[in-house]
């Protein structure tokens, strides 16, 4: 099997999720790469907009907000400080899908070693480097293909996030910034200033090794452009981002 | 004794890091509505809401819910979360 390679740049949040989808739709097998701009919230399929995201906040800064075909929890896409995977597979790769979420973990580690950092694997769903964390994934299936699509952050902005966030109590806002701040990573922090162009061929080469396949670049067909385009519109809606 | 009419909530983190919450309208004893939310992960997806269907009319009772919520989530995986944490949270609503 090959994989297509889709080298994308920034799109807004809906686009991006719109093209996620189609990629499931499609069902070719790809790695797709891209970031987000403006910034976005992205909350998992299960969660409630209202009860999880701060709409105000988000107005105030621009920040897009969308809700994922995927499960999991709420993230904030910072648009300089991360880049996003999309990897689309046939089911019948990985049955399990814990093994699945395993097995593109590991890709994700091998890429992040390169690159000279000590990745591995936590939870159901994470990649850390010392223990904490520097990706988080989310995974769906339909009609025999799995979608799965994650972060690999560059650079951690836990404040920004937080105040995007829907915190329980401003009182203990302080002390969780400083408790999530201590969980999580970043390529910069790890090992300082690293290109983009360099993080992008260090996760490609760990899939390439991952799923011991070849990777080639290409582009998105008519038929998923059409697809996407009609998404977009899903992804815009009140009706789909509020709708839990 | 759990009050008959009003609406209840719940929320309860599981080992390993995910929550689940539920927000319940309870009317003469029985869920008239009820939204479960959550970082979870279920396959396939829209079994939530089916679940939160079958839910309905349900009598607030931990025995009845219980065997309401095993039905609808019959053949759905569940990652990250147990079928008795739905009980639970809901059971726990207050």
């Amino acid at each position: 099997m090959k994989l297509r390679l889709l080298l994308h740049e920034h799109a807004n949040a809906y686009r991006n999720m719109a093209i996620d989808e189609a990629l499931l739709n499609s069902g070719i097998p790809t790695l797709r790469l891209y970031k987000w701009k403006p910034s976005a919230i992205s909350i998992g399929y299960f969660q409630s907009m209202e009860g999880e995201v701060n709409m105000d906040a988000c107005k105030k800064y621009g920040v897009d907000v969308v809700r994922r075909i995927t499960g999991g929890g709420a993230v904030y896409h910072d648009s300089i400080g991360e880049i996003t995977y999309s990897v689309v597979l046939p089911v019948t790769m990985f049955p399990d899908i814990l093994e699945s979420y395993k097995a593109i973990g590991r890709c994700l580690i091998a890429g992040l070693n390169m690159l000279g950092l000590k990745a591995g694997y936590a939870g159901i769903n994470d990649v850390v480097v010392n223990g904490r964390k520097i990706s988080g994934s989310a995974q769906t299936r339909r009609h025999g293909i799995i979608l799965q699509h994650g972060t690999i952050l560059l650079k951690a902005n836990v404040k920004k996030m937080f105040s995007l966030l829907k915190v329980t109590e401003k009182k203990i806002m302080d002390k969780e910034i400083k408790r999530v701040e201590e969980r999580v990573t970043s390529i910069e922090k790890e090992i300082g200033n690293v290109k983009e162009d360099e993080i992008r061929e260090a996760i490609i080469k760990g899939f390439q090794i991952g799923l011991n396949t070849e990777l080639e670049e290409g582009k998105l067909n008519e038929n998923e452009i059409e697809d996407a385009m009609q998404l977009v519109k899903k992804y815009e809606s009140r009706e789909w981002n509020f709708k839990r | 004794m759990k009050a008959e009419n009003g609406i209840l909530k719940g929320e309860l983190k599981i080992k390993g890091g995910k929550l689940i919450k539920c927000t319940l309208e309870l009317h003469e004893g029985r869920i008239k509505n009820i939204k479960i939310t959550g970082d979870f992960f279920m396959y396939p997806e829209h079994a939530i809401e089916k679940l939160e269907k079958a839910l309905q009319n349900a009598r607030f009772q931990e025995e009845e819910i219980s065997k309401k919520i095993k039905e609808a989530l019959k053949g759905v995986e569940l990652i990250g979360v147990a079928v008795d944490d739905f009980v639970d949270v809901i059971m726990n609503a207050g």
